[in-house]
């Protein structure tokens, strides 16, 4: 079983990669460019999971090189359970990306990390609804201090893929994107 | 009243109101829609970026790109 972790730049995805993973970890650079990203390992029930570092990405129309390593890693990994990590006082951007990624089909699970900054500028999010809404488990973090992380490993089975119609639906099915 | 995105003044608010087509899945992941608060915060000079606020972020987007974001302002 492989995980993906991501997410966009600075929302604690090394935070929580190193949490799920402890110091085992391998660097390596994507061939052929200079990015680079980590991978590691923890075991769940006697079963090994590879955990990877994608480098942040805001969307998956890749920008930089970062990005388009991002987006080829997703893609090579036509099998794996991404954990989307989002800036939990920065929602609405995150779970663009989240979107995006349950539009192309993998299974999803949601940190939504950095859930103490998210407290302290007042941000209040309806977890249960987000859940409800989106299908997929939604967890609350705090990747530097642990917060969360025994809950995120635990949901890691319930990953599933969801179509976005039918969040779209279930979230009112307004789609104010003007496609 | 609605003007390009890099016509606004500097603390002046708007809301997004049109971007060009092919451009909204580029900006999307920035937070950037249609019906988005945006507030202008600097523009660059020597035809360099403006950086705007959305959502509490600042964002500095391309000249060229700010050019195709129409807002409406709010007086």
């Amino acid at each position: 079983m492989k995980i993906l972790l991501m997410g966009h730049p600075n929302v604690g995805k090394s935070a929580v990669f190193n949490r799920l993973t402890g110091a085992n970890v391998i660097e390596s650079n994507y061939p052929g460019t200079t990015v680079d990203y980590t991978k590691g390992y923890m075991r769940m029930r006697g079963e090994d999971i590879t955990v990877v570092d994608v480098p942040g990405t805001f969307s998956l129309e890749p920008k930089d090189k970062a990005e388009e390593v991002a987006v080829k890693m997703l893609e090579e990994e036509r099998d794996a359970v991404v954990i989307c990590i989002i800036d939990s006082s920065k929602i609405e951007r995150g779970l663009y990306l989240t979107l995006e990624i349950m539009e192309r089909g993998y299974p999803v699970m949601l940190a939504l990390n950095m859930w103490d900054v998210a407290e302290d500028k007042n941000v209040d999010i309806d977890v249960e609804k987000l859940r409800k809404v989106l299908g997929i488990p939604v967890i609350p973090t705090v990747a530097i201090s642990g917060e969360g992380i025994g809950e995120l490993i635990r949901k890691i089975k319930e990953a599933r893929a969801v179509e976005v119609d039918k969040i779209i639906k279930k979230a009112g099915g307004i789609d104010e994107t003007n496609r | 009243m609605r003007e390009k995105l890099p016509e606004m003044r500097y603390e002046e608010k708007g809301v997004v109101k049109m971007i060009e087509g092919g451009l909204q899945e580029r900006v999307a992941g920035m937070g950037i829609r249609v019906g988005k608060e945006i507030k202008m915060l600097t523009k660059q000079p020597m035809k360099g970026p403006v950086v705007v606020i959305v959502d509490d972020t600042r964002t500095s987007l391309g000249l060229k790109i700010a050019e195709k974001i129409i807002v409406e302002v709010k007086k």
